[in-house]
């Protein structure tokens, strides 16, 4: 098979964080964790090329899964393999979003991750094969994804038993039993000893270690960000209530207050006269501005960034936070306040 | 002299509650209420005469049962027709004693006859404040859907008053299903039962079986959100025990008309699926049911959860399981009780409904459990089904939440279907991953 790897600026041997903002671009045949691959996958197969771009540009830049495609094209590829991306959000979503686009259009694909990465949930309908945590783990994750590339190559289906991950829908179906009989089945085997039996397999939710506090924040850009739904007046850009599926922007700049009547709460879940009387109780820009002219911050970044957090499913809430921290690190950003509601 | 424990020759035991089950498998509208082989006549004038009250206009009752090309909508309630056999009580007309609280003073239940209609359910259908439309199918795609699909279902549609408040019209049609509940069922005490239950107290242990209790919280939101025990709410109570044959008489009534799959009509508690189950079970004890109140803040949530497992323990039982009432804040009541009689030494099984979206890949639980992590899916609420068109409609001509005529084809989530996911394990529908 003619296969084309893609991988992130550090696997391509680019750069680390300082280069994360480089756009796509191509390196001809196998490269970095590609060699490894290649070397599993011996002569019946060949990387022939492998396309590279920046974990902040691919993050941050709505177009950049396009160009990066458009570079796979140019091979004619009969696989796309991308990856692994360990725990690593920005390369995952890259990964997956890339996969997801190439098997739309029928190229073949398939993305190596770690389960916990948020990318796992944006690869449908390309499979997505397990990967260790961290690049120290490359060698086991290299040789999972090279079984399932062979298996892909007798023209195969990808199964649990490969190593693929994801995580499969749930459906409704009638039982033999009625919940109650179950229930209490279900009693009986916790009373003998088993402890992990259910039929509802526990949410987990990732934790999030807090950064640092800043050294200096007077000389720091500082974002205001909300999952508040503060949007100008009438919603123009049509930000949904609940179950946001996107997030939006606006500027700040020329801005010293947030004026009553410019601006609405769209917020589903909660009643928002309080926040259209004064919307700086949801975006705090009026004591922002003040600490900016007393010198206590830096300066404040020159727009918001807004979703509604209602409902959201948190996988696509784990995208929005992977974004929104490849554009503020773009934007040359240092800390961010985040209002919740 | 010292004082001794009392042994278990001592205490009462064997047969409390004695259910004679009268099997219905036709019923039909008629001049007359009565009963005969299987085929219950339901009196137009008998029937009505149920609800007279000033808050209600005018009833029709009508019957549908399992196959009619018929659906019902904005069900309300349902409650199995059943009434007192043997000797009538000092205080009241033969037969009453059911529904205490309700309809006769609110005394202790749950022992000596009580007659029922097995295979029937009076249904009240029709538009109360603060109720969400309840969709049931009696046949083809989506009938499977609800058990009241496999009943006789003698169902009242309602007028209010003019000017009546609605509470009033809620109450006036509460207090009417179950007078008619009883009518019914008072029309079947002479003919021979078809099967008889025999009801036994509850467990002191003697046996040496581990002795579960079915922890049931019950919604407590107000007017129209409310249940009722013994004709009183629980709002604002801790949790109390109660003896699973007092439910089978009618101890607890529902007075809760929102979520249509997420509700415990009165149906229900009277025949509480998690106590007949372990009922079944000979390798448990069924050591009776702890009612709790469902309250809104997190605060009380907590205090409930924690009362509810000191009984528990209090009551020296091996297992519970814990089954919730209503929507998203509900999961917390149970997530908290799971965890509560973890920590004392109780093992527990919650029963949840997932609401893991229309795809079905959004995380299930509103509020999980952080340590018991035994959990049984009634299904997810989200999923869309489709329901074919009927040929008739009882309980309205519209429903509201898809803006279609009661008898078209629907595409609908599972949370409008009466009975679907019910809480206390009633139904078979349950959610799982597809690989």
């Amino acid at each position: 098979m003619r296969i084309v790897h893609y991988v992130n600026q550090f696997f391509a041997g680019v750069g680390g964080e300082e280069a994360a903002g480089v756009a796509p671009a191509v390196r001809e045949g196998a490269v970095g964790p590609g060699r490894a691959l290649a070397a599993q996958l011996g002569s019946e197969h060949e990387i022939v090329a492998t396309v590279y771009c920046g974990d902040d540009y691919a993050a941050s830049r709505s177009s950049a899964t396009e160009e990066v495609l458009e570079l796979v094209r140019g091979f004619e590829p009969d696989l796309l393999v991308a990856g692994p991306a360990f725990t690593s959000g920005r390369y995952g979503l890259a990964c997956a979003r890339l996969a997801a686009a190439a098997a739309r259009e029928g190229i073949r694909s398939v993305a190596a991750m770690h389960p916990d990465n948020p990318g796992l949930d944006e690869a449908e309908p390309a499979p997505v094969i397990e990967s260790g945590r961290i690049g120290r783990e490359m060698r086991q994750s290299i040789e999972r994804l090279a079984g399932a590339i062979k298996t892909l190559a007798r023209g195969e289906e990808l199964h649990e038993g490969d190593g693929r991950i994801g995580r499969a829908p749930r459906r409704n179906r009638i039982s033999e039993t009625n919940g109650a009989t179950r229930s209490v089945e279900l009693l009986l085997a916790r009373m003998a000893g088993d402890r992990e039996r259910t039929e509802v397999p526990l949410p987990s939710f990732a934790s999030v270690t807090p950064s640092a506090p800043l050294e200096d924040a007077a000389s720091a850009r500082i974002a205001l960000l909300t999952e508040g739904a503060l949007v100008p007046m009438g919603n123009p850009d049509r930000l949904e209530s609940a179950r946001a599926t996107r997030w939006l922007r606006y500027q700040l700049d020329g801005l010293d207050e947030l004026e009553e009547g410019a601006y609405q709460s769209v917020h589903g879940g909660f009643s928002t006269v309080a926040a259209n009387a004064d919307p700086h109780r949801l975006l705090p820009l009026d004591v922002a501005r003040d600490l900016e002219r007393e010198g206590r911050i830096g300066t404040l970044h020159h727009e918001y960034l807004v979703t509604a957090g209602n409902g959201t499913q948190v996988a696509t809430a784990r995208s929005f936070g992977v974004e929104w921290a490849a554009e503020l690190r773009q934007a040359g950003v240092q800390a961010a306040i985040l209002t919740a509601t | 002299m010292s004082a001794t424990r009392v042994r278990d020759a001592e205490r009462p035991s064997g047969t409390a509650l004695r259910l004679l089950a009268h099997d219905v498998v036709r019923a039909s509208v008629g001049e007359e209420t009565s009963y005969a082989d299987g085929l219950l006549t339901v009196g137009t004038r008998q029937a009505t005469e149920c609800f007279a009250h000033p808050a209600l206009a005018a009833v029709r009752v009508s019957c549908a049962s399992p196959g009619d090309s018929t659906r019902i909508i904005k069900v309300l309630d349902a409650v199995e027709p059943r009434c007192k056999g043997g000797e009538p009580a000092a205080d009241g007309p033969p037969g009453t004693g059911v529904f205490p609280g309700l309809l006769g003073p609110a005394q202790p239940c749950g022992r000596g006859e009580t007659h029922r209609l097995s295979g029937a359910a009076v249904l009240s259908a029709g538009f109360l404040p603060r109720a969400q439309e309840a969709v049931l199918q009696m046949s083809g795609e989506g009938a499977e859907l609800s058990p009241l699909s496999a009943t006789h279902n003698v169902v009242v549609e309602f007028e209010p008053a003019p000017d009546a408040p609605w509470e009033e019209v809620a109450e006036a049609l509460r207090v009417g299903v179950l007078r008619l509940a009883v009518h019914l069922a008072q029309a079947a005490v002479t003919a021979p039962p078809d099967s008889v239950e025999e009801l036994e107290l509850p467990s002191t242990g003697s046996a040496g079986l581990p002795r579960v209790v079915a922890v049931t919280n019950i919604q407590t939101q107000g007017a129209f959100k409310d249940v009722l025990v013994y004709g009183r709410t629980m709002s604002g109570s801790l949790p109390t025990w109660i003896d699973p044959c007092e439910l089978a008489d009618g101890a607890v009534v529902s007075a809760q008309y929102g979520h249509p799959a997420l509700k415990n009509p009165t149906f229900v508690h009277q025949n509480n699926p998690v106590v007949a189950a372990l009922r079944a079970s000979e390798d448990v004890e069924l050591a009776g049911v702890v009612l709790c109140p469902e309250p809104v803040s997190e605060r009380e949530k907590r205090l409930v959860s924690e009362h509810a497992a000191r009984l528990c323990a209090a009551l020296g039982v091996d297992g519970a399981i814990v089954t919730k009432e209503g929507g998203g804040n509900a999961d917390g009541d149970v997530a908290l009780k799971l965890d509560a009689l973890e920590d004392l030494g109780i093992l527990a099984v919650g029963l949840f409904a997932e609401m893991a979206g229309r795809d079905g890949t959004a995380p299930g639980l509103v509020v999980a459990p952080s340590r018991a992590n035994a959990l049984i899916s009634t299904g997810n609420y989200d999923e869309v089904v489709r329901l074919e068109a009927t040929d008739n409609a009882l309980g309205g001509e519209r429903l509201g939440i898809v803006d279609a005529a009661a008898t078209d084809e629907l595409d609908i989530p599972v949370a409008a279907i009466y009975g679907s996911l019910n809480p206390l394990g009633w139904n078979r529908l349950t959610c799982a991953a597809e690989l």
